[in-house]
């Protein structure tokens, strides 16, 4: 039961990075390939809230977040202002979480806070003693708050801006969608929910270290998102979870996953670029017609 | 500041700016053609070494014959990703993002599988360690300096390819304009094979090279991160300016290294990119890189 409690967990802390990069990929049409340096951010940032400041979880999370956002809009405003085309904002995420990495590395401590390099942070409070419920809880709650606010936010006028831009940016900009503001949102939201998912790893683990972040966790959301399909938060949810879930359980596969990753990634590019669910919606239709009496006249 | 150890650290950085050199005008080939980064170039630069350093060490082959089955076999498994992973794509129109992630997955196969044959051991050629030859006071190492020279020689193969013949002509047209090209009669898949043929070669050669210098191991690929950054200082597209960008990074780097820690290197490789994307996006000869309607 642990084992699978623990694979919730990280599959939970995936997931909300996932949903982050859905709003930026799979919504508004941007790349982005170090989105693990924002989840680095967040875990950093609330083990610090958390242990230093002694803060409690749900502001831990939230501050993790806020400061995440904030870092990525420097990131953005630079890059979105000048109009860099999709593959150098791709690119420039990647330097990002490289070099935030590699400073990770070598600092090890900011003052009285001993952030231990490349050791890592130590001794950060355990989720299941920040709250009254069990770890795996905390996560699933958090992740389906998470999934039913994102679903908000692509279903709002904000999200359609963010679909506008994906499909035809001069089309959006003539119908009078704000370019800069509405990519900053999205690349805002997207680091917030990495941040979160990076901040409930650390508290699950008690300890981070520079490499949890390094590329292969950035490929991974990436493979969760492209595999999952565009314009859909149900698509990369599922491929978010079966990414984390099939080489935990089936271990001998675990070596050749990075692999089969990288064929599918060419398989899907060639063959279905859309993605295995794209455009499939979030929606409780297929619920009540399990009520039906006549499954039949709920399909048309 | 102590003139000999400047000159000394100049020359490091060169020799190692002239292997960014050689992978960064791949990266700028491509671009320049197809407007998308080539991800997979680190899979190809590390399959090729691989497979020079299988041959010498398990068929026991001489350097050359090595060299030339490496770059053989790097040219086919280049030409083979460009059929079946980029050319679909292309001929779909579909946006270059796309080409990126599937090269991205071209890449993450390759060098897992490689992982998983060789394991990811550090290994090396076996060669004796050569005299360093001395000028005036600083010590250049052999192998520096013949991967400067023959760098320098490929690129001056590579102009002569590219200006003096008639494909090569095709590749700089379709640089300009693929389809106006094509409508004047240049082939686009002959093209197509000869730009990824020519990325072969160079990467097969960078990574030989490479190997030889440090050490070879799976994840040597991630040195091609640097000539991405060097070509994009340079300008991406640009085949001068990537040979410049490598150049100034490599001297860059290597004094980064030498006077301030050789653990801010790579975090310095990095943080220049970013400064450069967001602020100069051009780089330095690059045309403009805007996103036109």
């Amino acid at each position: 039961m642990g084992y699978l409690q623990a694979i919730t967990i990280l599959s939970g802390c995936n997931l909300l990075a996932v949903m982050g990069m859905a709003v930026l990929t799979g919504y508004t049409g941007l790349f982005s390939i170090g989105h693990a340096g924002f989840m680095a951010l967040g875990a950093y940032m609330g083990g610090i809230l958390a242990k230093e400041l002694g803060w409690h979880l749900v502001p831990c999370l939230l501050g993790a977040g806020m400061f995440s956002g904030i870092i990525s809009l420097g990131i953005g405003y630079p890059a979105f202002r000048s109009r860099l085309r999709g593959d150098y904002f791709a690119i420039a995420t990647l330097g990002f979480a490289e070099a935030l990495r590699l400073l990770l590395n070598n600092i090890h401590s900011i003052g009285k806070i001993r952030l231990g390099g490349a050791y890592g942070y130590m001794d950060l409070p355990l989720l299941k003693d920040m709250t009254f419920l069990p770890d795996w809880a905390v996560v699933v709650l958090v992740c389906l708050i998470a999934l039913w606010v994102t679903h908000m936010f692509v279903t709002s006028q904000y999200g359609m801006n963010c679909i506008a831009i994906r499909q035809d940016e001069a089309a959006a900009q003539m119908m009078g969608v704000d370019l800069l503001r509405t990519k900053l949102l999205a690349l805002f939201v997207s680091a917030f929910l990495a941040a979160i998912g990076g901040a409930l790893l650390a508290f699950y683990f008690g300890y981070i270290n520079p490499s949890f972040f390094g590329i292969q966790r950035s490929s991974d959301l990436l493979a969760a998102v492209v595999f999952g399909g565009i314009q859909s938060l149900i698509g990369p949810t599922i491929t978010a979870i079966l990414i984390v879930a099939v080489p935990q359980l089936l271990l001998t596969f675990a070596i050749y996953r990075f692999i089969v990753y990288g064929l599918l990634f060419v398989v899907v590019m060639v063959f279905r670029p859309e993605g295995l669910f794209g455009y499939v919606q979030m929606n409780s239709r297929w619920i009540t017609r399990l009520w039906r009496r006549n499954p039949a006249s709920g399909m048309e | 500041m102590d003139w000999e150890l400047f000159q000394q650290q100049l020359v490091s950085g060169i020799s190692i700016g002239a292997i960014y050199s050689l992978l960064a005008v791949g990266y700028a080939l491509v671009y320049s053609v197809y407007n998308f980064t080539n991800w997979a170039f680190d899979g190809f630069m590390v399959f090729g070494t691989f497979m020079g350093f299988s041959a010498i060490i398990s068929l026991a082959l001489p350097l050359w014959l090595a060299v030339i089955i490496s770059i053989c076999l790097t040219v086919a498994l280049s030409v083979t990703v460009e059929t079946t992973s980029y050319r679909p794509l292309r001929l779909r129109k579909a946006p270059r993002l796309f080409m990126m992630i599937s090269a991205m997955g071209v890449n993450l196969a390759i060098v897992n599988t490689l992982n998983l044959i060789y394991g990811g051991l550090f290994r090396r050629f076996p060669f004796e360690d050569l005299e360093p030859i001395f000028l005036g006071g600083i010590s250049i190492g052999r192998m520096d300096l013949i991967a400067m020279v023959i760098s320098a020689a490929v690129l001056v193969l590579l102009w002569g390819f590219l200006y003096r013949t008639k494909l090569g002509l095709g590749i700089l047209a379709s640089s300009v304009d693929i389809l106006t090209a094509s409508l004047m009669g240049i082939n686009n898949n002959a093209v197509a094979i000869a730009v990824f043929t020519i990325t072969g070669v160079l990467s097969s050669v960078a990574g030989l090279f490479f190997g030889m210098k440090y050490a070879v191991y799976p994840t040597m690929g991630s040195i091609t991160i640097k000539a991405m950054i060097a070509s994009i200082i340079g300008g991406l597209g640009s085949l001068p300016g990537a040979v410049i960008g490598s150049m100034i990074l490599g001297v860059l780097e290597t004094l980064v290294a030498g006077y301030i820690s050789s653990t801010y290197r790579d975090m310095f490789s990095f943080a220049f990119l970013i400064v450069m994307l967001l602020f100069l996006p051009n780089g330095i000869m690059g045309k403009s890189m805007e996103e036109k309607l």
